[in-house]
Order: C-alpha cells, then structure tokens, then sequence
C-alpha cells in the first residue's frame, strides 16, 4: 500500500498544466493505449492489493485455524477485536512500542534528517563525505542493520566487552530490560531513518529555487526565519512524502526487533504480532487477520487525513 | 491427548527395556536395522525436511545421512533452522513438504496427525514395531490409534554442573536431594564468586524447562498434564506456587537471562563462571573438548514437596513423521522411514556422538558415563513428561506461555501474569 501512496503522490506532483491542456487531442487509438496502461496496473494492483485486504477484513472475524478447507472457518462477529483490546497482553506493549516508533521518528529522527540536509545543503567542506556517511545506513537492509547492532548490544557484544563487561551474568543488558531495550532499538532504527529523512530534503533543498533565498536575504531575514518562513514551506511535496513514508516505516516496524529477540520482551510491535499467529507452529488466522487490520486502519488513518488536508489546499 | 499422558510409567518402561534390550543385542546378534538397510532397493528418491541447524547437529545429521546414503537411499536434503522449521511447520506441510520430516512426539505431533496433515505409517511399525517397547509404540500414535511417528532418540532434562567446579567448592551434587540442599549449594557457589545458576531465555522456551520441573516437584506430575491440557486454572493457587518457589531462585539466577540464549549460558557452565544449569542434556555439545564433556555430569532436579519427590523428569523423544506428499512416493518414504526407525541410523550418529541416548532397543548400552546417567536418572522417576511446548497446545505455548515467562523473569507480579495466562487461554479457539 505503501507504494501506491507515494506512487500517488509522485503522479500528483507530475502533473502539471500543460499536459493537462493536450489531453483533450487524443486519438482514439491513443485512448485505448492509456486505457491499456491505466487498467493493467489497476486489475494488478486490485488484485494483489485490494483483494487480499478486503480478504484479511474478512477473515478478522473469524475464527480459523488455516488447516483444511474454508468449511472449517467460525464466524466470531467482533470476538477477536474486544478479546485482542481487553486480554491480549502483548497488544498493550505492542500498541505503545508502535507509537513510541512514530513519534520518536516524528519528534527527533526526522527533524535531525532536515538539520543535516540543511547543513549539507550549505555545501560545507567535505559534504560529499557526509553525505555519503549519513546515507550509508540506508544501503542496508533492516535485518542486517539488526544483526549489525545485535553484535554490537548483546551482552556478550563489542559495547560490554569494550567496557571490560566480559561476565555475561553482571554485563549491563541493553537487549534484556523490558523497560529500556526499546529505546536502544529506537536508536538503531534512527540512525538508518535520519540518512534516509536527510536524502529525501536535501533532495527537495537542491531544487529549492535560489533566488528565494537570494530575495529573503535582500529582504533582510535571518537564516532561520528564512528557513522557517520560505524554504521549508517551499518543500511541501518532500513534507508529504516524509510524513508518510515515517509513518509506514513506524508501523511496519518489524526486522529489526524480529532479528534481536524475536520481537518478544519488551520490543514487541504489531507487525510481529500478525506475524506470530498467522504464520507461526500454531496459525490463529482470525485473530492475526483482526491484528493487520488494526494495523491497517492505524497506517491509513494519519496518511488519508494528511494527503486530503494538503490535496484539498493545492486545489 | 491423555495417551500420551498417561503413559508416562510405561515410558518409564520404555527405556528400561532399551536397556534390557542393549544386552539381547549383545547376546543375539544383529536385529532388524541392518539387515534391513541392506534390503533397501538402490537410489530410492526421498526428500528429507531437517531442522537439525545447530553445528553438532549438522555433524549427527549428516553422519546418518552419508549411512542412508550408502544404503541406496537418494536423500534430497531440505535442511531449515531449528528455530524457523517449527515457527513455519503449518505451512510447510500445507504446501509442498519433504515426504520424511524432523518432528517431537507429544500433543505437538499428535496435533498435525489429527489435521490430516501426516501419512500414517502402521505398515512401517509392522517391520520395525520389534524394537520398540510398548510406551515408545505408544508414544509414536496419533490420537486415532495409527502410528505417525517413527523415534529415535531423547534426553532427560537435569541439573547439569562440571565435577571440577563441584570438587573446588567442597560441593557433593550426590547430596543434593532436597530445596534446601539445593539453595544451600547455591549459597556456597555464590559466596565463591559464582553464579550459582546459569539460565538462558532469549528464545523464550528455554525457561520452560525450569517451569515443569518446579511444577512437577511442587505439585506433581498429573498437575502438569492437567494445566498444559487446560484442565486446571492458571490462577488456581497451585500455580501461584511454582511461581513462588522460583522466585526463591531469582538471587542465585543470571541476571540476563532474557539477553542470553541457551547455548550462552551453558558456554558459562564451560568456562566455569556458573556451576549449574538447568538444561535439556543435548547442552553437552556445547562441551566440544573430551576433557571438558568428561567433566560434564548431571544430578535431578531437588525434591519440594516429599509427596512427590524427585518421581518426574522432562524426557523429550525426537524422530520424523511423513508428510502427506509421502503418499505419492509411498515405497521409498516408508523404507527410509524404517530406515530411520533401525539401528543402522543410531549406530551411524553414535559414532559421532556417544552421548546421544536412542529408542531402538537393540542399541548397545551407553559406554559413556554421561549417557548412563541419563539413562539411570531417566530410570529412577515415575512419570516421564514430554515438554510445555510438547505436551501443551501449540497456539498456547510458543505465543502466549514464553512470553509470559519471560515478563516473569523480567519482574512482573507473578499474579498479574496467572491472570493474563488464563484469560488468553479462554480466548483460544477450542482445540
């Protein structure tokens, strides 16, 4: 879904007057083309994207093992959404940890991207170095970042053992506390995301026009304010696209707690949660489609609200 | 279910009578096993699924594989981490399994048999049945009264301690009988600078072990088949015990266990920084030199509440099921899966791994004396149990019960926990 989001965003941003204006010279044969080229990708994406969404839907209300045919399906109504809200423990830590990933990424992963696009931007001594540095992260996939830093943090790892922490037993435990391992995944997942925020506007800051800044700064405004007031509202569609991109990446959270303990202990998320009962030994079909669909609602949700507000201004 | 349960004193049986048998193989001769490999029609194609992952494991597996092989079996060989073959089983064998898999006897095999999800294999026990006794029979039947399983070998889980580190502490582990012997041992250890005992539970199964045998020394094996089955509360008193018995454990106990896996914490048993650890006896192979497994011994579990004694152990039996897709290539699947079943598959692994304790009657006696007093401790109890995640249901165990344990470890209120337990256990669909 994720990908259609953006797609979305992209074609809006695509579009522009001029194309518009020569819609209306297509020849028939040119109709049936764009039908072709517009409908396939539709059928595809329905498909594979709508069909199966709507399926899981479904499927949250109901109680299934996943063996056998779908005669053996119970329709429960709404028994997995009240039993997975009132009694499922690892629900509550899993809902808190999803948003703590939101907002930590709202709050202080993003806003360092922007302070190092920005400082990038300014085209410093060795930015290219930087650049390439503060990116690098991204080039990886997320489950070696969290076996990289499962090396690092583990008790036995290169952190305790550095310190001189060589007994295991008395080592400080970044993975073991329930209270606070989270916040060290937190940081390992910032430090491959802030690469990727600092790309995405510096990307926006190149094609800043500079002759706004050039004009603000004979208007006499200091660098902040001409920050705050021109360029960042100039880099509307890179905002867009981070707003959504850091809330998917919030809520699909699921490697790299997945690759340090199994998402257990304290780093539970809702991605694992699905994970575990629809394809662990044991399939509750049911009650993981009941878990992906509030998974699906709390993704959607921020995203539709954000993308209507912004669209409904440029109209 | 209950089968499987309530056969525990015959399984008691079983691996006396594996012993027994060790002497008859002695006496007559070649059984069975060997023969019957050399029978087996040259390059039969199996496709074989293996969860054994772990580097000794690797080294047993291909041990037999390389005698199957010379046997005339074409074995493709599907081999999974130990860990992802039991998470993703359901849609293993929904899809396109091996026709011969790795699988655990107990509810967990019994479960995948009812589903349909295995080919029976009675004809197999037909030729092999010889050298099995009556509670491994037993214990390889689906809940319909076929057999779906073929075992090999087990181990019992017990207190394992070096003896070097026991002798320096002034510490006799023979004398370790009762819970206050028990924390008087911890005591000593602690005062010398040791962690008294070494536990794992990064993967969350590992402290399940410690769970059973402290359910089962405080309140009895039947209580243990009665609250994996559900037939007791969570939050029936009885429970809250165990609870508070292992809290009494929680200062002698690493304090990561949640940061270590099992293997670490036996590694701290090898270089000495721990003298015991609760663990299944496959832990030896983490003691790779001789001189260390020759140091390596075991003593059971202390005894809680004198009415029962020291009278249940953890017994795990591992082996291999067939898979539907065995039905499509019936003849060659079951001839290795008698193959499996025969001595000529225990010998071929013993050779590698002496310690390794096997179903086959016919086997030879452990010469090891690691391996005897697994076989004397396994012989000492009333009631052989399989393991939570064995004996209980899948949905249960894995997602709900290890994480319990491990907010347990971590500080929670054991109370709270009890309650959560039987409130998820209510919310399971019925079985």
């Amino acid at each position: 879904m994720s990908k259609t989001e953006i797609e979305t965003t992209a074609a809006a941003q695509g579009e522009n007057p001029g194309r518009r204006r020569r819609s209306n010279n297509f020849t028939k044969k040119d109709r049936v083309v764009i039908a072709g080229l517009v409908g396939g990708p539709t059928i595809l994406h329905v498909v594979f994207v709508w069909l199966p969404a709507i399926a899981t839907i479904l499927l949250s209300f109901c109680q299934w093992d996943g063996i056998g045919g779908l005669n053996n399906i119970h329709w429960v109504g709404f028994k997995n959404y009240t039993q997975i809200f009132t009694l499922y423990a690892d629900f509550k830590i899993a809902l808190r940890n999803n948003t703590l990933w939101l907002l930590w990424f709202g709050a202080i992963a993003t806003p360092i991207g922007v302070i190092l696009a920005y400082y990038i931007d300014k085209n410093l001594k060795g930015t290219k170095f930087y650049q390439t540095a503060f990116y690098l992260p991204m080039v990886l996939s997320l489950a070696v970042t969290g076996i990289i830093w499962d090396y690092i943090f583990k008790v036995n790892g290169f952190v305790n053992v550095i310190f001189g922490y060589t007994n295991p037993n008395t080592a400080p435990s970044w993975f073991g506390d329930p209270h606070k391992n989270i916040w060290v995944v937190l940081g390992i997942a910032s430090w491959r995301h802030i690469g990727y925020m600092m790309l995405l506007y510096l990307a926006g800051m190149k094609s800043v026009d500079p002759s706004l800044r050039e004009a603000s700064a004979i208007d006499g405004a200091g660098e902040w304010y001409t920050f705050r007031k021109v360029i960042f509202p100039s880099l509307r569609p890179v905002n867009i696209i981070v707003v959504v991109v850091t809330v998917i990446e919030a809520l699909r959270a699921f490697d790299l707690v997945y690759i340090i303990n199994r998402g257990k202990n304290g780093l539970q998320v809702l991605a694992v949660a699905v994970y575990e009962n629809i394809l662990g030994e044991s399939q509750r079909i049911g009650w993981g489609a009941a878990l992906a669909t509030i998974l699906f609602v709390l993704c959607l949700g921020p995203i539709m609200v954000y993308l209507y507000q912004n669209f409904k201004k440029v109209d | 279910m209950s089968e499987i349960f309530e056969d525990g004193i015959s399984r008691r049986s079983v691996i006396k009578g594996s012993v027994a048998g060790a002497g008859a193989l002695a006496v007559g001769g070649l059984v069975g096993g060997a023969t019957e490999a050399e029978a087996a029609p040259r390059s039969m194609t199996v496709s074989l699924g293996s969860n054994q992952s772990d580097p000794a494991a690797v080294k047993s597996d291909n041990a037999w594989l390389a005698a199957a092989k010379a046997a005339g079996f074409n074995i493709k060989l599907n081999r999974v981490d130990h860990n992802t073959f039991q998470n993703q089983i359901t849609q293993y064998l929904q899809g396109t399994p091996d026709n011969v898999f790795n699988w655990f006897a107990g509810y967990r095999m019994q479960f995948f048999a009812a589903k349909g999800l295995a080919t029976p294999i009675n004809d197999v026990w037909a030729k092999i049945g010889s050298q099995f006794t009556a509670g491994y029979k037993n214990a390889s039947k689906g809940l319909d009264g076929k057999y779906y399983f073929v075992p090999t070998g087990w181990y019992p889980w017990a207190v394992l301690y070096r003896k070097s580190v026991f002798a320096a502490a002034g510490v006799d582990a023979s004398k370790i009988i009762t819970w206050d012997d028990f924390l008087g041992a911890c005591k000593v250890f602690q005062a010398k600078g040791l962690t008294p005992i070494a536990l794992g539970d990064k993967g969350g199964w590992e402290a399940m072990g410690t769970f059973d045998i402290i359910n089962m020394r405080t309140n009895g094996y039947k209580f243990h088949t009665d609250l994996t089955g559900g037939r007791v509360q969570w939050t029936d008193p009885r429970v809250a015990k165990v609870f508070a018995n292992w809290k009494q454990l929680f200062p002698y106990q690493s304090k990561n266990p949640l940061d270590m896996n099992w293997d670490d914490a036996t590694k701290l048993l090898l270089n000495k920084t721990a003298a015991m650890q609760l663990m299944g006896a496959f832990a030896a192979s983490i003691f790779t030199d001789p001189k260390d497994l020759a140091d390596l011994a075991l003593f059971p579990f202390p005894q809680i509440d004198p009415a029962h004694g020291r009278d249940a152990v953890d017994a795990p039996i591992d082996g291999y099921m067939l898979s539907t897709s065995a039905a499509k290539n019936a003849s060659a699947s079951k001839a290795l899966a008698a193959f499996i079943g025969s001595t000529a598959y225990a010998t071929a692994i013993s050779a590698v791994n002496p310690t390794q304790l096997w179903a086959n009657s016919n086997m030879p006696k452990p010469t090891d004396p690691f391996a005897k007093s697994q076989v004397e401790l396994a012989q000492s109890v009333k009631y052989i149990a399989q393991f939570f995640d064995r004996d209980s249901r899948p949905d249960f165990a894995s997602p709900i019960f290890a994480n319990a344990l491990q907010s347990f470890l971590s500080g929670k209120d054991a109370a709270s926990i009890c309650k959560d337990l039987q409130n998820q256990w209510d919310a399971l669909p019925p079985a």
